[in-house]
């Protein structure tokens, strides 16, 4: 399906990378007019990341309000990659970048042990060199990160900071619906109901994991595919499958 | 985040965490004390209205609470809708005035004195348990590090009400909400829970606490045995 590009590490050519890139953001567009699903956009943003940007592996975390950054995208469901990110509450190169406002960069994971004493044999035993954080911005406010990690010990390219900055910033308003975005109480409705999604997700992964014997990886495939092929919310697919009223895994 | 002082929160939601039937009620009061709110009050809602109040820490809140039952609408009817907060700072606020978004709620609320309201759905993933409401007579957005320690409250009131609807003799744990941060694994392993004990998700919530409270051992540590599929819970566990 994609070929790896060995000269910049893409796992995409250069006319399929401003492919992915157009389409990622006309998605971004689509969802100031309609009714959309958050959660859904936020999976396929971090995706996109992964895609057209010199990174392996791409996770989104809100601030919780609560004094807690958490997990509400993921490029991939592995545990260790979970684990990597959701240890970042004590040290790391995200909650820097949200405490500092500011882009983290780590080229060499392992050359920086000393910046992150607890992350950085973290994040290489699980196959990670190399690191990006980029704030997510909101006027005076940061209501998150996104937390990018490459393979390879390697910068990432100016150009890709930029778009993942871009990314990041449409990601934002993608969580404010930009109709409602002069309440200042809007902020923290669609962040906790956010964030309540993604518990509800991983409710009914574990629901679809045990009945199927799946990886939560595949149950979130799963899941997300019958919410996609229907054009239905995650979090209602998900509130069905643990009610019993669906189940995604039965044939037909 | 680094100007809000959590932790406090936290530990004072585990002083007043000697669980039972009272329990809504000090979260209600600790509210009061901590939040600058007039009032607050805590309601079982479902997904079509009001179904009772818990608990009010006045007369005010208490009705509240009350016409929102009677009505059918209002911010914590929304808000369990929502399955996000719906703070409004000033009911008089011309916007607000303008959407109109509860109009028999308004005019009533405004009657009894109430200017601000805020309201919390207390809420773990898709186990909805009710809603709580607090309340200004003046009207005032709730500060970052207030609004910080009202959804702290409201998990602690969820697994609070949580406990007491539990019409087993599971134990669950203490009422103290969880470390704050995000768990996959606690919510993957409710959902396996689940379908392994055949139980409801609520029921295994409560079991998944109440193995890891039996066994001393932390919450996420029991939960992420389960996922790996070290461990089973079965229908005789129910």
């Amino acid at each position: 399906m994609t070929t790896e590009d060995h000269a910049s590490g893409r796992s995409v050519g250069a006319p399929d990378r401003e492919r992915a890139v157009t389409e990622m953001f006309v998605t971004l567009a689509d969802t100031l007019v309609d009714d959309y699903d958050v959660v859904d956009l936020l999976d396929r943003l971090v995706h996109a990341c992964v895609l057209i940007l010199d990174v392996t592996a791409a996770g989104l975390l809100l601030d919780d309000q609560r004094g807690h950054l958490s997990l509400v995208a993921s490029s991939s469901e592995e545990t260790r990659l979970l684990e990597v990110f959701q240890l970042q509450n004590n040290e790391g190169p995200c909650l820097d970048c949200v405490r500092d406002r500011t882009i983290v960069t780590s080229a060499d994971l392992e050359a920086d042990a000393g910046r992150w004493p607890a992350f950085v044999p973290q994040a290489l035993a699980a196959g990670y060199r190399s690191v990006t954080a980029v704030p997510m911005r909101l006027r005076d406010d940061i209501i998150g990160g996104l937390n990018m990690f490459g393979s390879v010990s390697r910068p990432l390219a100016d150009e890709d900071r930029r778009l993942a900055q871009a990314l990041a910033d449409a990601a934002t308003i993608g969580i404010l619906q930009q109709r409602a975005a002069h309440r200042t109480s809007v902020l923290a409705e669609q962040l906790q109901h956010a964030l309540n999604s993604r518990v509800a997700i991983e409710q009914a992964k574990g629901v679809l994991a045990e009945r199927h014997n799946l990886s939560m990886e595949l149950a979130f495939q799963m899941l997300r595919k019958y919410a996609r092929d229907r054009n239905f919310k995650l979090f209602d697919v998900a509130t069905s499958v643990v009610a019993g009223r669906v189940d995604p895994g039965a044939d037909g | 985040m680094g100007d809000r002082d959590p932790d406090g929160w936290e530990q004072l939601l585990r002083d007043t965490a000697r669980g039972g039937a009272e329990q809504p009620r000090r979260i209600a009061d600790l509210c009061v004390r901590m939040l600058e709110v007039s009032g607050a009050g805590i309601s079982l809602v479902s997904d079509t209205g009001v179904r009772g109040v818990i608990c009010a820490t006045d007369e005010v809140a208490m009705r509240i609470e009350e016409l929102q039952l009677t009505l059918g609408e209002g911010p914590c009817v929304d808000a369990v809708r929502h399955g996000g907060p719906v703070l409004v700072p000033d009911l008089e606020d011309p916007h607000e005035v303008a959407t109109d978004r509860w109009p028999a709620f308004m005019g009533a609320a405004a009657e009894a004195g109430v200017r601000a309201v805020f309201a919390f759905p207390l809420r773990i993933g898709v186990i909805s348990l009710g809603a709580m409401d607090l309340y200004r007579d003046q009207p005032g957005r709730l500060s970052d590090e207030q609004l910080s320690g009202a959804l702290l409250a409201a998990e602690g009131a969820g697994i609070a009400l949580l406990a007491t609807q539990a019409t087993s003799e599971v134990e669950p744990g203490g009422g103290q909400p969880s470390s704050g941060g995000y768990d996959a694994q606690v919510h993957q392993a409710t959902g396996m829970v689940m379908v392994q004990a055949g139980v409801t998700i609520e029921q295994a919530f409560l079991l998944l606490r109440a193995r890891a409270f039996s066994s001393g051992r932390a919450l996420p540590e029991v939960a992420a045995d389960v996922v790996a599929r070290r461990v089973r819970f079965d229908a005789e566990d129910k």
